[in-house]
């Protein structure tokens, strides 16, 4: 203990032999942390939030379908006839969750008719889960007591030509196989902010829905749950598949990967980079010493002791780094969770969109646990790689002499 | 008998088919109480020999015995323990470390050795009280002149008791007065306490005053004249 402590003592006081050179390495060192730390949590809680906004404008977190709804696990296409039961759906992944009946139609206004898929949902559960009733920018939302309205894109609406008050006419297939049609009233029209969604997407209300498609009332599609939070579970039975916006979302999902590897691999750069910036302060600081190095050898302090010496002195400087690093980086990490970042800063004041979505543009960054340890982690491996070097000069050393 | 040299030689090579000897064939034997000073021009070979019988340099050729064992055939790990159990150093710029105070430079070697913690401290006091420097234990060598300084590096040769001090210029960054204060703390603890000391030295004051001066000249011991 006694020896364990001489060593720290030793070592603690080594580091302010040159106190400039000391704040120097352990400000680069903890501003790099900071960095690394809040690019890590911007990167995740960034995406997390920006998908968090997306997801909940329509597409949910996950969703049980039957099986076969979607067509050798093609999410572009829909299989009507699968459909599923109220009773199939596990009570507790019916919390935070909304059925929806979803199948394609055609849709005729006064100009043309065009594909569309109609989606029929519960204007209570979406105006309490999901943010759909926010993209309603013209009209109103679904009136859940009344039938046969109908929201559809801006963009929709200006192809075939309809407006609100409009009645439209559907066309789809039914249940029962027979021909499914009916009038619909515009009350509402979409602004995703443009893209294909605006094109692709109605809304009716769920009764409607099943109305039209011949369906039984606890009879759907989809039941989507919208707990951003909440991992996707395990298909409870052979007939029920689950699938998560990654598997619907395929091309978002990617560049959130790689926007989220990319990351990394520039948090890896600036490591490695910073390595050998310590490497080589920490040689010069070192050789300044040799000739000390070499005393001590004399005396009786073997290589590995004076090599243990350094060691724990790199690595009492680099816990102090880490330390005040990890403790600037929460900071940021806080003041941007107070203060979003507006991710416009970034494109010119211009608007963001994901998926033919809009995005809204502040971004609320929140710390992440893993990243601290895993920053931790990180920070120790490169300590270990800038000791590299030094350790093998020092340890190569040939016989001493006085 | 401590340590014995046998036809030490040590051989540097200087060019193509050119050597020169740091030691040629030196029989030497150093007892218990032993108060020597190597002395020679520059050049003659009293280091070389110093750092041979520390066992930092290996001989080209002989044998340095330590009771009866061989040290030029351990390792070099194992020829920085053995200074370490039985060699004291006090060199000619003192070679404290600055981050350490006159107390903690004198623990070092005790602490190298995994001694006991009361007994580093009662070795410490020791050696300090022995050079005069029990007040100034918590000064850094920054804060402590020359001489005093010099005092420390001996304090920290003298904790281990060691069997074998070697001394390198000791007195040769000292002022006359200081340096004659050095040379009498050298002479009451080979006197009082019986160590053993080995000086490479130029310094004529110190010469006259130990009791064997060895002459070197060309790597080789070429008088021995004792003191009475």
């Amino acid at each position: 203990m006694s020896y364990l402590r001489f060593l720290l003592k030793f070592g603690y006081r080594n580091i302010w032999r040159e106190p400039k050179r000391a704040l120097i390495m352990i400000f680069s060192l903890s501003f790099g942390t900071a960095y690394i730390l809040w690019v890590l949590n911007f990167a995740e809680a960034g995406s997390k939030e920006v998908m968090k906004e997306f997801l909940s404008q329509y597409a949910g977190s996950y969703q049980f379908t039957h099986i076969d709804y979607y067509p050798e696990g093609n999410t572009k296409r829909y299989n009507s006839f699968a459909t599923i039961h109220e009773d199939d759906i596990p009570q507790e992944q019916k919390i935070n969750s909304i059925p929806r009946v979803v199948a394609p139609v055609f849709i005729s206004g006064h100009k043309k008719t065009l594909g569309v898929l109609l989606n029929g949902t519960s204007p209570e559960k979406e105006l309490s889960l999901s943010k759909l009733a926010t993209s309603v920018k013209k009209g109103r939302f679904l009136d859940p007591h009344k039938t046969n309205e109908i929201l559809i894109g801006q963009s929709l609406a200006n192809k075939i030509d309809a407006q609100i008050g409009d009645l439209v006419a559907l066309i789809g297939q039914a249940q029962d196989g027979s021909v499914a049609n009916d009038l619909f009233e515009v009350v509402g029209l979409i602004d995703f902010g443009g893209g294909d969604l605006e094109d692709a997407l109605s809304f009716t209300t769920l009764e409607s829905a099943q109305l039209f498609f011949s369906m039984d009332s606890l009879e759907y599609h989809q039941y989507i749950n919208f707990d951003m939070e909440r991992s996707p579970p395990e298909a409870t039975s052979d007939k029920l598949k689950v699938t998560t916006w990654h598997q619907l979302l395929p091309e978002i999902s990617v560049s959130i990967r790689f926007i989220d590897g990319f990351t990394k691999t520039v948090c890896l750069v600036i490591v490695v980079v910073i390595s050998l910036g310590l490497s080589n302060t920490l040689m010069i600081s070192f050789f300044e010493r040799q000739k000390e190095f070499e005393a001590l050898n004399i005396i009786g302090a073997n290589r590995w002791w004076i090599l243990g010496t350094l060691i724990v002195e790199v690595f009492i400087l680099g816990t102090i780094a880490l330390i005040l690093g990890l403790i600037l980086g929460h900071i940021f990490t806080i003041i941007n969770y107070h203060y979003p970042i507006n991710l416009e800063l970034f494109t010119d004041g211009k608007p963001m969109y994901l998926g033919g979505m809009l995005i809204h543009p502040y971004v609320k960054i929140f710390p992440i646990v893993k990243h601290y340890w895993q920053v931790s982690l990180l920070i120790y491996l490169f300590l270990i790689i800038s000791m590299i070097y030094p350790s093998f000069k020092i340890m190569s050393r040939g016989k001493n002499a006085i | 008998m401590q340590f014995e040299l046998k036809n030490v030689s040590k051989i540097y090579e200087t060019g193509q088919e050119s050597i020169t000897y740091g030691a040629k064939d030196v029989n030497l034997t150093i007892k218990e109480g032993d108060f020597m000073a190597l002395v020679g021009p520059s050049g003659s070979g009293k280091t070389t020999l110093l750092n041979l019988i520390a066992g930092l340099l290996i001989p080209s050729k002989g044998e340095i015995l330590h009771k009866g064992e061989d040290i030029t055939h351990m390792s070099l790990e194992e020829r920085t323990k053995h200074r370490l159990d039985y060699m004291g150093f006090v060199f000619q710029d003192y070679q404290l470390l600055p981050v350490l105070t006159a107390y903690e430079n004198v623990e070092f070697p005790l602490q190298l050795k995994k001694i006991e913690k009361n007994e580093i401290k009662e070795r410490v006091m020791w050696a300090l009280e022995q050079v005069g420097l029990s007040q100034l234990k918590d000064r850094f060598p920054k804060q402590l002149s020359g001489g005093q300084q010099q005092r420390v590096s001996i304090a920290r040769a003298i904790a281990c008791r060691p069997s074998l001090i070697l001394a390198d210029e000791p007195t040769a960054n000292l002022d006359s007065k200081t340096s004659q204060e050095i040379i009498d703390l050298f002479k009451k603890l080979n006197s009082e306490h019986n160590l053993t000391f080995i000086f490479s030295t130029h310094d004529q004051r110190l010469i006259d005053q130990v009791k064997t001066v060895l002459y070197i000249k060309d790597g080789q011991i070429s008088e021995v004249k004792e003191h009475s």
